[in-house]
Parts: structure tokens; sequence; C-alpha cells
């Protein structure tokens, strides 16, 4: 008699399903958020900064600095602006005429027909720090490329270049200009304030860094974003959904009907996640078609191994979801905390967007205690990696971890809630 | 089924953290009886038969369901008794069918016994509406008879009721009524809740309740009796309120209770003979007429007299 029963378990899950067909916004949300997440991430959103507006100030004149300047429309990220009358490279940045300039100073040809070591100097916008970041990440590659064209070899160190970022807004120039030579083996990455640039000497470093990516050698941001786009949609669908399914129940008065039956608060439990289990689950096949068939993004790892990510993630999402549920009793309460628990730490503090690692460390440790966290890094290597269990032992173990402590104090709540 | 009893309480305690809800509460219901719980919001009629129900366990005290306890928790009452709450329980975006469907599915009903008892429920309440008719579409009193049936599907032994009438239309109540006198023609006992007075004159023996405390029990006519002894009478002053009346009969030896009812007046004597003295100085134009008390008289009395 004190079993769980499945046949009373199965009618509330019939019921759930008909509340879900027939409520014009839970069949909305659960349809529409995972084709507008996609939509939005796979088409809008685009990390990569192309386009970008050269203002080139050339004192030289000469065949090489012809050279270097053809060099940046051809790596597909520049386009050339023509200096104003009357303006400068500068003055253009100001005017937002210009993302970025470029000095040749006088000389620059001779230098290099010479043998000798040059320089020029790349200042770009810092006010949009995204977009600086972006094209400091383009430079080596020009370096390069450079390196090639002008010298025919890429064995020596022939020329650099000293970008500096500059606030166009505030045109504190002086003070905020800051520079970074790329030929530093720390990387683009280290930056120096003006003047402490180190010297031509280091242009003879015998060391030099390359750089290559791994498992997304193009660093192509729909690899990265798309399949972090289930963590989404499992962490808003399905709290959200659940937070309202009890709460509902509550305000209808319904609840009383169902604790005057025999039914048991682990049948009505499992009655009422189940169909939302499945919902959000079509949510992440549908993500991962759309990944794999519309977006071309591989998928190196175990699919098992993944699906298992998921169903470990959605339940701790679904419980969270009934936690809410049964603390706020009321609808309108429990969509603002699950829309709010819900979105913004799988959004935000997930890795999704913003690398958990260049979080401040209290954050850091904040986020070991959200599942998304551990989902993101399960998912992405599974994905893109291919890693395995034994790779992935301390995320799945967290996420496993989670969960279950999720499930128990839903279970927990839901049951003195009732009794 | 036993021959004891539907319900038997002795000594029931129900308490919300701090909160005494119910306190040492004693009766017996016999099998097949009407019984009422009347008392203002808050009295503790709603949790005395949620706990009655099942759905409550009592915090001391004993209390017998239809010969059974609170030892499974409350699972072997909920099996034998039919619970329909204040609320309305049924869903509004599901049909007919699939509510009773769902409430039979609850109750692990044969799909064969439980279409017998929907049309036999169905006879009862005189629903001829279509089963694919959304409950949402149905009135008010329909919709309370329909969660009537959601709550005999099974066809218990006790049938509680809390507030069945409640924002119900006035026609629609009598209704209803009619419908507690058949299923105890049928059989079974009705445990209902109510704050009308006029409705709760329908019930076999009313038990008055008052912040979780059972102060008075009986039939309509034994609470009168109890609560009146002597006789009642109704004063009308066709006009302006006679004050200076009014305050010499409050004086009056022998006044049991004086009540404004709207724009007269209800006066309780011990007896005949100090009504009589009473009366004689009734001011010119203004009428005594002899009447019966109502329970609401009872209830004023019992109950609000107790908290002046």
């Amino acid at each position: 008699m004190n079993q769980f029963n499945i046949h009373r378990a199965y009618s509330i899950a019939r019921k759930e399903v008909m509340h879900i067909l027939r409520d014009p916004f839970t069949l909305a949300l659960a349809l529409g958020l995972p084709v507008m997440l996609v939509t939005f991430f796979g088409y809008a959103i685009d990390y990569e900064v192309k386009n970008i507006k050269l203002a080139v100030l050339d004192r030289d004149n000469g065949p090489a600095a012809r050279r270097l300047k053809e060099i940046f429309p051809a790596s597909g990220y520049f386009h050339l602006v023509d200096i104003a009358p009357g303006s400068g490279p500068v003055a253009m940045l100001d005017s937002g005429r210009a993302s970025a300039a470029l000095f040749i100073e006088p000389g620059f040809s001779r230098k290099i027909k010479g043998g000798g070591a040059v320089e020029a100097q790349f200042v770009l916008d810092g006010s949009d720090n995204s977009k600086a970041a972006a094209l400091i990440g383009y430079l080596p590659g020009i370096r390069r490329a450079a390196q090639v064209r002008l010298t025919g070899s890429p064995a020596r160190e022939p020329s650099s270049f000293a970008p500096a970022l500059l606030p166009g807004a505030s045109k504190k120039r002086g003070s905020a200009k800051l520079l970074f030579p790329p030929n530093n083996p720390a990387g683009p990455r280290q930056y120096y304030p003006a003047g402490a640039a180190p010297s031509a000497e280091s242009e003879a470093d015998p060391f030099s860094a390359e750089t290559r990516f791994l498992y997304n050698p193009e660093l192509n941001s729909r690899w990265f974003t798309i399949p972090g786009l289930a963590a989404i949609i499992i962490g808003l669908l399905a709290i959200l959904l659940t937070a309202l399914t009890v709460a509902r129940e509550w305000e209808n008065g319904s609840m009383e009907l169902l604790l005057s039956t025999p039914v048991r608060p682990l049948e009505i439990m499992a009655g009422k996640l189940a169909p939302y289990g499945i919902l959000v689950l079509a949510g992440v096949f549908f993500v991962y078609f759309v990944a794999r068939l519309v977006f071309g993004v591989p998928f190196a790892g175990s699919h098992v191994l993944y699906l298992a990510a998921c169903l470990l993630y959605i339940t701790a999402a679904l419980s969270q979801g009934l936690v809410i549920s049964v603390i706020t009793r009321q609808q309108q309460v429990a969509m603002q905390l699950g829309m709010i628990t819900g979105l913004l730490p799988s959004m935000l503090l997930s890795g999704f967007i913003f690398p958990v690692e260049s979080m401040p460390e209290f954050f850091q440790y904040l986020t070991m205690l959200l599942p998304p966290r551990w989902f993101m890094a399960a998912a992405r290597g599974i994905i893109l990696k291919g890693a395995d269990l034994g790779e992935l032992a301390v995320p799945f173990l967290a996420l496993g971890l989670l969960s279950a402590g999720m499930l128990a104090l839903a279970l927990k709540k839901f049951k003195t809630d009732l009794e | 089924m036993n021959a004891g009893p539907a319900l038997e309480v002795k000594g029931l305690s129900i308490k919300f953290g701090g909160f005494t809800a119910v306190d040492d509460v004693s009766f017996s219901v016999n099998r097949g009886e009407i019984f009422g719980f009347l008392g203002a919001n808050g009295a503790g009629k709603t949790t005395t038969i949620r706990m009655l129900a099942g759905l409550l366990a009592p915090a001391s005290g004993s209390a017998r369901v239809g010969g059974l306890g609170f030892e499974d928790g409350g699972q072997g009452i909920k099996k034998i008794v039919g619970y329909m709450s204040q609320k309305f329980t049924l869903y509004n975006d599901m049909t007919v069918g699939e509510n009773l469907d769902f409430a039979a599915g609850l109750r692990k009903l044969d799909p064969a016994y439980a279409a017998k008892r929907r049309k036999e429920l169905f006879k009862l309440i005189a629903f001829n509406k279509p089963l694919s008719s959304m409950v949402a579409s149905l009135p008010g009193g329909i919709k309370q008879e329909l969660a009537l049936a959601a709550a005999m599907l099974h066809d218990p032994e006790i049938v509680f009721l809390d507030e069945p009438t409640s924002g119900v239309a006035p026609a629609s109540r009598a209704r209803f009524w009619e419908l507690i006198r058949k299923i105890t023609g049928l059989g079974k006992t009705v445990i209902v809740t109510t704050h009308y007075m006029d409705e709760a004159e329908n019930c076999g023996r009313i038990a008055l309740m008052r912040t979780g405390r059972l102060i008075a029990l009986g039939s309509p006519e034994e609470l009168k009796k109890s609560a009146f002894p002597g006789p009642m009478t109704e004063l009308d002053f066709k006009g302006a309120v006679d004050e200076a009346f009014l305050k010499e009969i409050k004086g009056a030896p022998g006044l049991l209770e004086l009540s404004p009812h709207g724009m007269r007046w209800h006066a309780a004597f011990k007896d005949k003979g100090s009504m009589e003295a009473a009366l004689t100085a009734l001011p010119a134009g203004a009428a005594a007429e002899p009447i019966k008390p109502s329970l609401e008289d009872v209830f004023i009395r019992l109950v609000e007299g107790r908290e002046r």
C-alpha cells in the first residue's frame, strides 16, 4: 500500500500533458524558446569582428609600405578607408570613421631593403573592448603574413607592430595609450603601459610564439556557443515550466483534490516532472540537430555520454523548479524566481559567454555550486574535444552530486509540504 | 462495512506551529446522518474535516473514520471517504470526461466500474451535457455538482463537503442540498461545513465551532431549545427606534438576548412571565410579534455572545 504506484503517476503525467497542450503560454515557451535562442546565437550574435575600417597614414610611400597596406584587406577582416582631407588617423578614430589606424614612418621600405628591423604603429579604438580584443587577436596572423610578404622568409623578425588601444570616447590618448609588442613571447594578451614597451632589443629574442588552436581551429564562434545553448534551454525551460506546475495546483485548489486521494507525493512529483523532462529533452534534440545540420558543428565525443550529461542536468533543473514551486505556491512569484534562477546562472555564470577562469575568485567558487557550469564543461568537452568520462570525471561527479542534492531537497520539501 | 458509528472523535487537537486550530474536540456521527459544522471563518471547521478526510494527522486525541485510524498516515481513510474542498477542485482546461477519468486514475478504479459509477452519478446530479464539454464553459452550480461527482466516483461511505455552496447562486444552493439529502438516502454519511445559517437547518445535527472549540452540538431544534428555553419576540418600531424603551428592556429581568436584525430587534426571555412584564412598556405604534428562534439567533447567542 505504501509503494510507488506507476498507474497513479501515469494519471498525473497524462493530465499534465493535457495542461501543456492546452496552455498557449507553456506550449509557446517550450517550442518557441529553443527556436528563438538558436536563431539569436546562430545568426544574430557573432563574436567574429569583420569589416574593420582601417585608416593608414603612410609617411613612407615606398614599395614595402604598399605591400604592408595590402595585407590588411587581404586578411578579410579589414578594409581601408581614406583619411579625410584636413583630418588625421587619430581624428578618424575620434569621429568613429575608422576603428583602427596604421602609422608607417618614413624610411620603412629603405630599412627593410637594408635588412634592418622595422616598426609600424597600429592604433585601435579601445572604447569597444570586445571589438578591440578581437582585433588584437588578428594581429599575430597579420604579422606573420607581413613577415613573409616583406622579406620572403618567416625565419627573421624584420618588422613589428606596436598597437595602442585608444579609448575613442574619453580622448585621453596620452595617458590611456597601451602598447604591446606582438613579437613578445608572452603573447598578445600582455599589455604594457605607454613607454614601458620592451625596446627593440626584444626583437632579437631567439624565441617566438606560434599559436595553433585545437578543437576549433578557426575559432568559429558558433561551434562554441551553439553546443552551450542546450544549457540555457534546459536551465530556463525546465526550471520555469516546473516552477509553475505545482504552484498552479495550489492556486487553483486542485492540490486538495490530489491530496484527498491515496496518491503519494512521490507519484505526484514523478508524474509532474516526466512530461516536462521529455519536453526539455525535445528542445535539446532540436538544438542538436540544428547545430549539426545547419551550422555544421562537429560532434567529436560520445552521444551516450552527452545524453547522460543532459539527463543529469535536466534532473537538477526540474528539481530546482519544483523547489521554487513548493516554496512560492504562487505562479507569479514562481515565474519570476524561475526566470532569474534559471536564466542568469546558465547565461552568465556557466561559462556560456564569459569564461569561468576570468571571473573574480569568489565567482569562480560560486559557479562550482551551479549545475549549468558543470554541464557546460561536460557538453563542450564531449562535443568539441571528444573527451571521455575519465577526462570529464570532475564535471560529471559535480553534476551528479548537485543533481542528487537538488532532487533530494525537492523531494523533502514536496513531501513535508503536502503532509 | 462495519456497524459502528461513521465518525468517532475524542479529545482531538490539531496544531500548526504554536497555533491551535482545533482544540480538544469530541463528537460522534452515525451512519446516514447529515452532520454540519457551523462557525465563522477560522473557527476550525475546515481543519477538522480535512483531518477527518485523512489530509492532516491529529496532534493529539483520537479519531476513527469508518472504523479506521491514522496508523497508516490516513491512506486507508482516503480510500473510504470522499472529500470536496472549498475551492473548486476540477481542472477548467479539461473536459468533464477527462476530469472524471483523472479522478478515477488517481484512485486506480477499473475503467468499466468508473464508467458505471459515472452514469449513476450523472443520473443523481441530473447532468445531461456531453462528456466532451470543457469544465470552464459550465455554470458554477453544475461545476460544483460535478466536483461532488468526482469526489464520489469511488463510492465512498462518508462524504466530506467543505463549504460546498459558497459562491453558488441561491437556486443552485437549494438544488445542492436536495442532492445531499439524496446521498444520505443511499446510506452515505455526509459531513458538511457552512457559514450559511439557513443551510444549517438542513442538517440532522450541527456542531457549532468557535476558535477551534466545539461549543454546542445537537439538532437544530435542540440547539434552539437549549439556547432559548423561553419565548422570543420580534420588536418592530415601525419607524424611529425608541431608544428609551430599548434601554429599559435591556435592563429588564429575565432578558436573555437582545439583538438587532435589520430594522427589527429580537428579544429572548427566560420565561413567558418576564417577557410580558418587559413588554408592558411597549410604546404605541410599535409591535411585538412572537417568533421562533432561528439558527442565526442561536449562533449569535452562543458564539458571538461569548465574544462580547
